[in-house]
C-alpha cells in the first residue's frame, strides 16, 4: 500500500522521493517512521487524514499522514 | 451547594489583620468562571490607576475557576494575580501543582489580599478556618527551609503552601512564587507583590470534597481523558521527555535564542536537550494533581560544583534556554544547577536568564566593565559567571542590585547605549521562541496583557498542513505557515488566543488540553457541564475568554498603555544572521498594520481601546464608565 507523506520543519529532510512511502499491509505509523529514518522521539505532532493519529495505529493505502517535530512551548 | 466551586471568596486585610468571606451569586461566576478573570475583577474594582505596584494599596490575588479540583488531567492550576512591579499593568501567572486544588477542598474559590502586615506573616487556611500567624522565624529562608520549617510548625506534612524566597522578600521585580518546590508562579514579579505586603507563604490544608453535578460523567471522561494521553503523540513525547524534548526540535528549525536573542541555533544544544539530560541529570517524572501526563522532571547529581538535588523540579524548556542557550552555556549541570538556585531564591528563570544574558552582551560590548562587576568578567559560555550573577541578583547585591529591576529599569540606570540590548515587551524579558520562525507567537508577545508572555497562543508550528484540523471547532479551516507576517496569520492568532485563554480562564494545563493535547473542545465542554451541571456551550466559554482579555487591556489603558506598546524587540526586525532562518525578519510596518487589524478584529480603537460596543457585548456595562 501507499501512504502519503507530508513532513515539515526539520523532519523536511526525510521526505521521500514523490511524497510517498510504500508499506507491507498491516503496517502501522512506527513502520512508516521506521522507512523514513524518523525517530517517534523527534514527532510531537501526528495526523492521520486530518485527525489526530497514534504511533500504533494501523494504516491503509491512500492514508495521508502529517508529522511535526515538538517545537511547541509552554 | 453549588457545583464545582464554593461559592466564596476569602478576603484578607494584612494591614488590618483581619478577614472574611465574600458570597457571590451564580451568575458571577458563570460570568467570569476563574482565573484571569477573578484577578480583572478584583483589580478593576478595587484598585486606583496609578497605584505603586509595591506599596499595600496593591491587591494580591490567588485565583482557581469552577473546575479546578475536578479528578481530571490538568484541572489543577491557580493564578496569581496584582498590578506587575515588573511591567506596571496587568500581571497574572498560573501554575499547576497540588495548591490549586488543595485551597479548593479547603472551602474557598479565590484570595484577595490587601495592605500590608507591620511584620512579616504566613496564612494557615485549614477548613473554612483562616488565621493569620507570624513569619518572623520564616524571613529569610529559601523556599526549601520554608516548606520544611512550615510543616513543622503546623506539624501536618500534607499542607501544601505558595511561598517566596530571599528574592521576593527583597523585591527583585522578577520574584516567583512556588508551591512544593517543583511548580512556579513564574512570571510577572508576584513574588516581590507578596514580599511588599510581608506575606512569606500561603499554607492550606483541605479534606472537604469537591461537590460535582455528575460525578459519574466525569470520571467517565477522566477514564477516556487518561486513556487517550497515553497514546496521543503530543502527551506521550511530554511523558517521556518532558519539555525537555523540545530543545532539539527548536534548535534544528533555526528558532533557540541564542546569546541575548542574537543567533536562532545554539551550536552547544545537543549537550542540553532531552538525550544527555536523561542519560546524565535525570532521577524520575513527576506530575501534578490527578494529572495522568506526568511531565514534570526531577534531577539529581553528586557533583562537587553543580549538586542537584531531586527535590526540586528539574530544568524544563525554558530554563535551559535562559540559562543555556541563551547565555551560549552548554554545561547542563551548571544550567540545571543555576535552575536549582533559582528556585531555592524564589527568581523567575525565564526573566533571570534574560537579564544576565543582556549584562553579558552589555560586558561584551563594554558598557559593562569590570569597574561595575567588582572585576569579575561576563562572558558568553562563562558559567561560573552565570551562577555567580543569580546570587548576586537574588541577594540584591552590587550589580545585582540593579539588574533586579529587569532589563528595563537597569538598562535605563545603566545608560550608555545599554538600552539596545534590553529586550523586553512592556517592560517584561521574553521567554525563549524566536518570533522570526514563529511570527504567530510574536504576535502574542506582542499584544499579551502581561508583556511578552509565550503562552498567549498555541505556537504556529503545531498547526501547519492538516495540524490545522485541531482548530477547525474554532472555524480554522486553512493551513498555518509559520514564517508568514500578514493577515491569514493574524486571524490564526485571534483565533488561537481565544483557544488557549479558555485554558487560563479555567485553570487547564495546556499540555491537557485543547487545541494541541489530549482534550477536545467536545469533551472539554462535556467535562465542563458535568462538574458545574450548568448547560454551558464552547461559545460561553469563548466569551468568558474573550472577556478577560479585554478586562487586561481595560485595566492596562487606565495604567497607561497605548498602542506603542504593543510592539516587539527591535532584533526581530532585523534578518536572522544564520542557521535554518538565516535572512528572516519580521517587517515592522506590516507588523504594526497588522496590530490594528487585531484592533479591528477585536472590537477596540485605533488605540487598542475596547469600544462601547465591545463592552456591552460581553456585559462588561460597569466597565464603561473607564
Amino acid at each position: 500500500m501507499d501512504v502519503e507523506i507530508r513532513l515539515f520543519e526539520s523532519l523536511k529532510k526525510h521526505q521521500p522521493p514523490g511524497g510517498k512511502v510504500r508499506l507491507a499491509a498491516g503496517s502501522r505509523v512506527t513502520d512508516l517512521l521506521d522507512a523514513l529514518g524518523i525517530s517517534i522521539d523527534d514527532v510531537g505532532v501526528l495526523m492521520v487524514n486530518r485527525a489526530d493519529g497514534r504511533f500504533d495505529q494501523p494504516l491503509r493505502n491512500g492514508d495521508v499522514v502529517t508529522l511535526i517535530p515538538p517545537i511547541g512551548g509552554g | 451547594m453549588p457545583n464545582g466551586y464554593n461559592g466564596k471568596i476569602l478576603h484578607v486585610d494584612l494591614s488590618k489583620g483581619s478577614w472574611h468571606v465574600e458570597e457571590p451569586e451564580e451568575k458571577w461566576y458563570r460570568t467570569y468562571m476563574g482565573g484571569s478573570n477573578f484577578i480583572s475583577y478584583y483589580l478593576l474594582k478595587n484598585l486606583k490607576p496609578g497605584t505603586d505596584a509595591l506599596s499595600p494599596e496593591n491587591i494580591l490575588i490567588f485565583a482557581c475557576s469552577v473546575v479546578t479540583g475536578a479528578p481530571l488531567s490538568g484541572f489543577n492550576r491557580y493564578t496569581i494575580g496584582a498590578k506587575s512591579p515588573l511591567t506596571g499593568g496587568f500581571a497574572e501567572t498560573e501554575a499547576g501543582g497540588y495548591w490549586g486544588p488543595e485551597f479548593k477542598f479547603a472551602g474557598f474559590d479565590a484570595l484577595v489580599v490587601r495592605g500590608r502586615a507591620a511584620k512579616p506573616v504566613y496564612l494557615w487556611i485549614k477548613d473554612g478556618a483562616v488565621e493569620i500567624r507570624d513569619a518572623a522565624g520564616l524571613w529569610g529562608l529559601d523556599n526549601w527551609q520554608t516548606l520544611e520549617r512550615l510543616e513543622a510548625e503546623l506539624e501536618d506534612t500534607r499542607i501544601r503552601a505558595v511561598s517566596i524566597g530571599p528574592a521576593g522578600e527583597r523585591l527583585v521585580r522578577y520574584a516567583c512564587v512556588q508551591n512544593d518546590l517543583e511548580h512556579y508562579n513564574g512570571r510577572t514579579g508576584m513574588g516581590a507583590v507578596m514580599g511588599s505586603k510581608n506575606l512569606k507563604a500561603v499554607a492550606v490544608r483541605g479534606t472537604q470534597k469537591l461537590q460535582m453535578a455528575d460525578p459519574e460523567k466525569v470520571k467517565e471522561i477522566a477514564r477516556w481523558h487518561n486513556e487517550r494521553i497515553k497514546t496521543h503523540p503530543p502527551n506521550v513525547g511530554l511523558s517521556k521527555f518532558g519539555t525537555t524534548g523540545l530543545v532539539k526540535g527548536i534548535n534544528d528549525g533555526g528558532f533557540l535564542p541564542t546569546r541575548n536573542f542574537k543567533e536562532g541555533v545554539f551550536e552547544g544544544a545537543d549537550k542540553l536537550a532531552a538525550p544527555a539530560y536523561h542519560e546524565t541529570i535525570f532521577h524520575s517524572n513527576s506530575t501534578c494533581w490527578a494529572c495522568a501526563v506526568r511531565c514534570k522532571r526531577r534531577v539529581e547529581l553528586a557533583h562537587e560544583k553543580y549538586p542537584l538535588d531531586k527535590r526540586f523540579g528539574g530544568a524544563e524548556y525554558e530554563s535551559l534556554a535562559a540559562l543555556g542557550s541563551m547565555l551560549a552555556v552548554d554545561n547542563l549541570p551548571a544550567v540545571a544547577r543555576g535552575n536549582q538556585i533559582c528556585n531555592l531564591q524564589g527568581l523567575d528563570v525565564v526573566s533571570t536568564g534574560a537579564v544576565i544574558a543582556f549584562a553579558m552582551e552589555c560586558f561584551e560590548n563594554g558598557i559593562l566593565t569590570e569597574m561595575e562587576t567588582g572585576g569579575r568578567a561576563l562572558r558568553y559560555g562563562d558559567a561560573d559567571a552565570m551562577i555567580w550573577l543569580i546570587e548576586q541578583i537574588a541577594s540584591r547585591s552590587g550589580l545585582g542590585d540593579v539588574l533586579a529591576e529587569g532589563v528595563k529599569r537597569a538598562s535605563e540606570k545603566i545608560g550608555r547605549g545599554a538600552e539596545k540590548f534590553a529586550f523586553h515587551i512592556k517592560g517584561q524579558e521574553l521567554a525563549f521562541h524566536d518570533g522570526r520562525g514563529k511570527t504567530g507567537m510574536a504576535m502574542g508577545f506582542a499584544l499579551s496583557p502581561t508583556g511578552a508572555d509565550h503562552i498567549e497562543t498555541p505556537h504556529d508550528v503545531a498547526f501547519q498542513g492538516e495540524g490545522v484540523s485541531k482548530l477547525y471547532p474554532m472555524g480554522l479551516y486553512d493551513p498555518v505557515d509559520p514564517l508568514k507576517t500578514d493577515e491569514a496569520k493574524m486571524r490564526f492568532f485571534f483565533i488561537g488566543q481565544k483557544a488557549w485563554g479558555i485554558n487560563n480562564v479555567l485553570n487547564l494545563c495546556n499540555f491537557t488540553s485543547v487545541p494541541i493535547h489530549a482534550m477536545t473542545f467536545g469533551r472539554l465542554v462535556e467535562a465542563v457541564q458535568a462538574v458545574t451541571g450548568w448547560d454551558v456551550s464552547l461559545c460561553e466559554l469563548v466569551q468568558a475568554t474573550e472577556r478577560s482579555n479585554v478586562m487586561a487591556r481595560v485595566f492596562n489603558n487606565r495604567e497607561g498603555f497605548t498602542l506603542k506598546d504593543d510592539t516587539l524587540i527591535s532584533r526581530w526586525f532585523e534578518e536572522m544572521p544564520g542557521g535554518p532562518l538565516k535572512g528572516k525578519r519580521i517587517d515592522p510596518e506590516i507588523f504594526k498594520d497588522l496590530v490594528q487589524l487585531y484592533y479591528d478584529m477585536s472590537g477596540w480603537d485605533a488605540q487598542g481601546r475596547p469600544t462601547r460596543g465591545k463592552l456591552v457585548e460581553l456585559g462588561l456595562y460597569w466597565l464603561l464608565e473607564n
